[in-house]
């Protein structure tokens, strides 16, 4: 066919490296070369600029890394990763896969593999010509490499059993399998995944996480994987891009994100229950600092009071974790509206004034038949934020 | 089950609907079956008291039928089988453009092309038989088969946009990451899946270059390629009120009849098999 005689020399080379690493890849795990990308100032518009699906998207990421983009729906994670797949063409800015600028590129010709949120398999083709379809099309591999790939892949993905029955014939999970084995022969530079597992209940979503953890593990090969959950994020992430309205609000590792968000949103965004984000009056006296809002009263650390000035208005934020629940002697009392068990620990909902506050603590710390609790913080892991939302200390 | 749940509504509803259904049925039955048991019947039996079973029964009617028509069935396949592909020709690559490609003048040249349907054709008759006789295509096989473009083209173009259109897109773009490019996409993947529409719509184009009379009859001469048609229309005297051999008449009726039942009853094959997508 055409396309095969298509398919340069070039790109043969390349899968034909990419088999050796992999095969070596139990043995010997010091090399994962490939799959660097970098994001450059990428700007895509739709409607003739009316819509900014994203804007000066800057990302780097390091071959066989696992990277995850995160955001509210519509924040632009799917355009982002389709500009990266040459589904589309950005405004503005460049791609670079290990050096090469291929943002002009088609996306035949780039070699990176792509798994859609609806699956998107080929429903007239049997599993096995799914899984075979970009090494029939992008290679050219002999028939009997290709069998083995495909058979490798299926076992793997644990797809044996389907390999000639028809899409239709299958679970939603092992659709998504199908399409994760149609991604994996290719061997590419990097795996595209957009919300691959959406349309999965909570269970085998669970299941699926792991284990396209322990292939990317295996293959060493780099994975931008797009979802909304921030769950989900943090735990299949080595580093996490927090996407907001097209633009991204902070990249870092799942430790640096839950620990030191960059601003408000992102404070907000990560981490269930929610942060206590409250808005609080800086009050400079002689006495030292303190952070007003209507409820409470709160001494500010040294860190903190070097930070702001006097009557400056500020969002004091910290995590459910850090308050804690006494009898007295807290900074401030509370009426207790809601006990959340969580497993091994508890949500309690708060509120305080008109403010509605949450807290994690062990399990039956606190009692459900309580009216009113005192409430102490643990400061020094507070965050500040300015009134626009960046962070301060 | 009590019979206080007897669901008056319901019941009423399907009684109504079989018996419609059957009434329709056996209107068809029975006239089909007076056409079949006709055909066999010699003259002088059904010029006399209509009864159904025929009592000395022929094949003369049939094999003179046959003979009359051998040729001109000929012709009509060759037409039947050019309306076919040149409207699939035209109309595949032209649906696939107004599906899925954004071009100037997209939405007034598909209504352009619409409106086309809209005239009764016969209005067209006399400028195509003009035109045609300049261009050396009248009386000519290939003149009937573009002559029908005019409106299976159209017809094609609107039932196939809406076939493509409703494909989903993120099937094609797989296919481009794995390797595609958009013209192979569209030979892979998106071909394959539009078959349902592709063979329904081929099977309407060969029904019309099959089954069409008006352009049939005029375009054509005696000495020319006439199609079976016309020629069922000379059986029954070309309406000129003499002695009308009903035998024949529903011989070449059931001739004329079968090859489209048979491409029926194949296309239905293919679009029972159908992948939902
Ligand atoms: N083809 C398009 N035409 C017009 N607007 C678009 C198109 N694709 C995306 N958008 C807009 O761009 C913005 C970003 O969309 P995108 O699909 O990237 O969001 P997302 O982060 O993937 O959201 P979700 O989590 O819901 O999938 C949205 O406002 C969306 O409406
Ligand atoms: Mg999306």
């Amino acid at each position: 066919m055409t396309a095969l005689e298509d398919a340069t020399t070039e790109e043969t080379d390349q899968t034909a490296d990419a088999t050796d690493s992999v095969a070596s890849s139990e043995t010997d795990s010091s090399d994962s070369s490939g799959g660097h990308i970098r994001l450059e100032g990428v700007r895509k518009t739709f409607d003739g600029g009316d819509i900014v699906a994203c804007d000066d998207v800057n990302i780097s990421m390091d071959g066989g890394e696992f990277v995850v983009l995160v955001g509210p729906s519509g924040c632009g994670k799917t355009t982002t990763l389709r500009c990266i797949a040459g589904l589309e063409e950005p405004d503005g800015g460049r791609i670079v896969v290990d050096g090469e600028d291929i943002t002009g590129l088609k996306s035949k010709d780039r070699d990176l593999a792509f798994v859609f949120q609806s699956i998107a398999l080929f429903p007239h083709m049997s599993v096995r010509k799914n899984i075979r379809f970009g090494l029939d099309m992008k290679t050219d591999l002999s028939k009997a490499e290709k069998r083995e790939r495909v058979e490798s892949a299926a076992e793997t993905l644990g797809l044996e059993e389907t390999l000639d029955r028809k899409p239709a014939a299958l679970s939603g999970g092992q659709q998504q399998r199908v399409s994760l084995g149609r991604a994996m022969v290719m061997e590419p530079a990097a795996f595209l995944l957009d919300e691959p597992f959406s349309a999965l209940d909570a269970n085998l979503r669970d299941h699926m996480r792991v284990e396209v953890k322990k292939i990317q593990r295996r293959l060493e090969t780099a994975m931008v994987f797009v979802t909304h959950d921030q769950e989900e994020a943090m735990t299949l992430g080595d580093k996490i891009v927090v996407m907001n309205d097209g633009y991204v609000q902070q990249i870092g590792t799942p430790y640096e994100i839950y620990n030191e968000p960059a601003n408000r949103f992102v404070a907000d965004f990560i981490g269930s229950p929610s942060p206590n984000l409250v808005e609080c009056t800086v009050e400079r006296t002689a006495s030292g600092v303190t952070f007003a809002s209507d409820f409470c009263r709160i001494p500010a650390t040294d860190e903190q009071a070097a930070a702001v000035q006097d009557g400056q208005t500020v969002v004091y934020g910290i995590r459910p974790e850090y308050l804690s629940m006494r009898d007295d002697g807290g900074q401030f009392t509370a009426r207790l509206d809601v006990v959340e068990p969580l497993g091994d620990r508890d949500a309690i909902h708060l509120t305080s004034g008109d403010t509605s506050l949450s807290a994690v603590t062990p399990q039956g710390e606190v009692s459900r038949d309580r009216n009113e609790v005192s409430v102490a913080m643990q400061t020094d892991e507070a965050w500040l934020f300015d009134e626009h939302g960046e962070r301060i200390v | 089950m009590s019979t206080d749940d007897f669901d008056v509504t319901a019941v009423t509803l399907k009684a109504t609907t079989y018996g419609v259904i059957s009434f329709l049925v056996l209107f068809n039955l029975v006239v089909l079956a007076f056409i079949f048991s006709v055909s066999f019947m010699p003259p002088s039996e059904f010029f006399g008291a209509p009864h159904i079973i025929p009592q000395n029964p022929t094949l003369d009617a049939w094999t003179s039928g046959f003979e009359e028509l051998q040729d001109n069935l000929v012709n009509s396949f060759l037409i039947g089988l050019g309306t076919t592909v040149v409207a699939l020709a035209i109309s595949i690559p032209g649906a696939y453009a107004f599906a899925r490609k954004e071009f100037y003048g997209k939405r007034a040249g598909f209504y352009a092309i619409i409106s086309a349907m809209m005239f009764p054709y016969i209005l067209l008759v006399i400028p195509i038989m003009d035109l045609w006789n300049d261009l050396g295509l009248y009386n000519t096989i290939p003149g009937m088969i573009i002559a029908y473009q005019v409106f299976v083209t159209p017809f094609a173009i609107w039932i196939l946009r809406d076939f493509f259109a409703k494909l989903p897109t993120d099937i094609e773009e797989a296919a481009q990451v794995y390797g595609c490019t958009q013209f192979t996409a569209f030979l892979r993947v998106i071909l394959p899946l539009a078959t349902p529409g592709i063979v329904a719509v081929g099977f309407l184009a060969f029904l019309t270059g099959w089954n069409d009379f008006l352009f049939a009859n005029l375009l054509t001469t005696g000495t020319g390629p006439v199609p079976a048609v016309p020629v069922l229309y000379g059986t029954i005297g070309g309406g000129s009120g003499e002695r009308v051999y009903w035998g024949k008449l529903m011989a070449e009726t059931l001739i004329i009849g079968t090859p489209p039942t048979i491409l029926y009853l194949v296309a239905r094959n293919y679009l029972e098999n159908a992948f939902t997508v």
